[in-house]
């Protein structure tokens, strides 16, 4: 068991290319850490350095208080799985699982105890004398997991691991592979694209855009308080609604705060007095344009939340029941927010593709399921104002103390 | 509806418009139209490639044992041609000379391409792309332009180091190991791109060295087209005659097809029979070759590797 220390990591490429900028992360003894962003942002890279697989340009990489950076990786003691599995085809399953400790000259007594017990732990006993193409995918995961495991390493490295199985496998996979590190307590790195498996399985969650760490914490803590545009942007789904707004002194009230609006295209969202005193860099920002980030789940159908001050009309496009709740489409006359950072997350979720006619901003938001809502309605939607986030529009950075 | 059937009812029977006998048949046509041409086809080219052979076949048993007594069918049989071609000359000479150098050109070609295929495929170094680029180049020029620069070079060779100059099997084999790399080593490395270099990846963090994954990872996977190549390497050796015949001037060290050429070049009317019986006994090792290396060249044990 060990942790992992790094300390401004950099990959440059002999192109040019930039790949990891400053990397610097803490991995405790123990810790099940996911390295997620949009392809293309340097999470796999930094995972290869951690391994070994890809020289590291400048910094320090630590593994158990040891420097690494010239170790080549089976001096590492590490174990990796990868998105592709990589079993050798020409062994049978037990053969996979064992090839490792054979490699190290361990003697056969260990071999076959170890395996076994790898076995029971995967289920795969029936298996291990199959080989790699007579299995199904999520065995042929489980046989990759299994070949990482056996060596009883310091430290997991896990690549995309289930990005190559069916929707429904990967959810259980996932439960399994977190259940599974939390027996073994071995300190593990995953790399990841998908917010979702980020969310559910890390005890904390390192966002990566474009070779740079945007922000590292609890998956909860990130969720509640993203440090920029681009980590609201991407953990939380459905993602976060983004609009350029306008920070307001309403009337000549000078109480504390309590004149505060946000005006969102025809809304004025009264601001509760706490917000301000929270975030006192907010009255930076008073008359002036500033991005206003909403969760689906803080706007509910006014029809169903009495007595809520904060409301803004919009047009009902689109609702889907999902049963515990409804997820309303909206369209709303609000400025659409256009940076860079909403630019990479359109094209992540595929956003971009799809034509758009208006001027306005698609609202997504989730109501509670005894809403009347109906397509096409105008409608009416409490806003809890204490929960908006606010940032930046051209740092994109959170806007709080 | 339909008189004829009146005692049924209301429902019209269906016989009634298909009257007489059911013909059955196949929508594609007879089997004549569906498989009888492919007969014919490839009938025809069966007798297209056992014609020499049957000719070959008849001349080797032919007791007369010269060309122009031969015919298509055997008119006799006798085992005079091959009691001669063992006896008389210096046959077994020449198919232990043959042996020797198309195995170890063979196994050594298949070897010193694998190696080079593996670097060329899975290591980025300077030079990579000139390498592959001059081995397609070199390549391009004829056998006969080399032969005159290697007779050359063979000639200084043999006066300072004559284990490996004229007349030498070592000499010979280590010329066809040039001849055969640049081909087998372009076929191996296209064979090696094809395999996931997640392979060598996770065998390295498993701990392996390089020569580790190499011989039991990498190799393994590659059988079919080692097999390949090593045939390959083995019928160049055993069929080459253009530079056999120019290095191996004694009787002793030459090759099959360089000795078994001798026979005939003189007077080709006469020891036709010897010669026939002498080719057949030459192709005996390419075919026993063939048969134990088909299992090997027909699976292809990458699939599975990764998913799909």
């Amino acid at each position: 068991m060990a942790d992992v220390h790094l300390d401004k990591i950099n990959k440059k490429y002999e192109n040019g290319f930039h790949a990891v900028c400053d990397l610097d992360l803490h991995i405790a003894d123990g810790e099940f850490l996911v390295l997620v962003g949009p392809s293309g942002c340097g999470k796999s890279t930094a995972l290869r350095m951690i391994a070994g697989l890809e020289d590291i340009t400048s910094g320090t990489l630590q593994i158990g208080g040891r420097v690494v950076n010239a170790l080549s990786p089976k001096d590492r003691d590490i174990a990796m799985v990868f998105q592709s599995y990589a079993l050798y085809p020409h062994m049978t399953v037990a053969d996979n699982i064992a090839y490792g400790l054979k490699i190290r000259r361990m003697n056969k007594d260990e071999i076959r105890r170890r395996v076994k017990r790898a076995a029971d732990m995967l289920e795969l006993g029936p298996l291990l004398h199959r080989r790699p193409k007579q299995l199904s995918g999520g065995q042929r995961q489980r046989v990759a997991m299994g070949r990482a495991i056996v060596r009883e390493p310091q430290v997991f490295l896990m690549d995309e691991p289930l990005s190559n199985l069916d929707a429904k496998l990967r959810v259980q996979m996932r439960a399994e592979i977190a259940q599974l590190q939390r027996d073994l307590k071995t300190t593990t790195v995953y790399v990841t694209h998908d917010q979702v498996e980020a969310m559910t399985m890390g005890d904390r969650i390192a966002v990566m855009k474009a070779g740079l760490l945007q922000q590292a914490g609890a998956p909860q803590y990130l969720y509640d308080n993203p440090d920029n545009l681009f980590v609201a942007g991407f953990i939380g789904s459905p993602p976060m609604n983004m609009a350029l707004g306008r920070l307001e002194r309403t009337g000549g009230g000078e109480r504390e705060s309590a004149g505060w609006t946000v005006a969102l295209g025809s809304a004025r969202l009264p601001l509760p007095a706490e917000v301000a005193v929270e975030r006192p860099a907010l009255a930076a920002y008073l008359d002036r344009d500033i991005a206003v980030g909403i969760r689906s789940e803080d706007m509910e159908d006014a029809r169903l939340a009495q007595g809520a001050r904060a409301r803004m009309r919009a047009t009902v496009i689109l609702t889907e029941a999902l049963g515990s709740e409804i997820i309303v489409h909206l369209e709303h006359d609000a400025r659409r927010l256009v940076t860079d950072d909403t630019r990479i997350l359109e094209k992540e979720t595929g956003a971009a593709d799809v034509p758009r006619h208006d001027g306005g901003t698609r609202i997504v938001a989730s109501f509670a399921p005894r809403s009347p809502v109906r397509p096409r309605d105008e409608i009416e939607i409490a806003v809890d104002t204490a929960r908006i986030h606010f940032f930046d529009p051209t740092s994109g950075a959170a806007v709080r103390a | 509806m339909a008189g004829s059937s009146g005692n049924l009812g209301e429902t019209p029977a269906p016989a009634d418009r298909a009257a007489g006998p059911v013909h059955r048949g196949s929508a594609k046509g007879g089997w004549l139209r569906q498989f009888g041409w492919r007969h014919a086809i490839g009938l025809a080219a069966l007798a297209f490639a056992l014609f020499p052979v049957l000719f070959v076949v008849s001349a080797a048993l032919n007791p007369l044992g010269t060309l122009s007594s031969t015919e298509l069918i055997p008119t006799g049989a006798s085992w005079e041609n091959f009691r001669k071609i063992l006896g008389g000359t210096r046959f077994p000479r020449w198919f232990a000379n043959t042996l020797v150098i198309g195995t170890v050109a063979a196994v050594a070609g298949m070897f010193l391409s694998a190696c080079a295929a593996y670097a060329f495929s899975r290591y980025r170094f300077r030079g990579r792309r000139m390498g592959l680029l001059s081995l397609l180049l070199v390549q391009m020029f004829p056998q006969f332009l080399a032969a005159v620069a290697l007779y050359l070079m063979f000639t200084v060779m043999t006066d300072y180091y004559p284990p490996i100059g004229f007349n030498t099997r070592s000499g010979l084999i280590l010329l066809y190991l040039g001849g055969a790399l640049s081909v087998n080593t372009w076929l191996m490395k296209g064979f090696l791109d094809s395999i996931p270099v997640e392979l060598d990846e996770s065998a390295k963090v498993d701990g392996a060295s390089h020569a580790q994954i190499f011989f039991g990872i990498i190799l393994p996977l590659v059988a079919p087209i080692l097999a390949v190549t090593a045939l390959l390497g083995f019928i160049l050796a055993v069929n080459e005659f253009l530079l056999a015949s120019i290095f191996l001037t004694d009787l002793e060290a030459q090759t099959l097809a360089v000795g078994l050429w001798g026979l005939v070049a003189g007077e080709r009317n006469n020891n036709f029979g010897a010669y026939c019986a002498g080719s057949l006994l030459t192709a005996i090792p390419t075919v026993a070759l063939f048969q134990f290396l088909q299992r090997y060249i027909v699976s292809g044990l990458t699939s599975g590797a990764v998913k799909g």
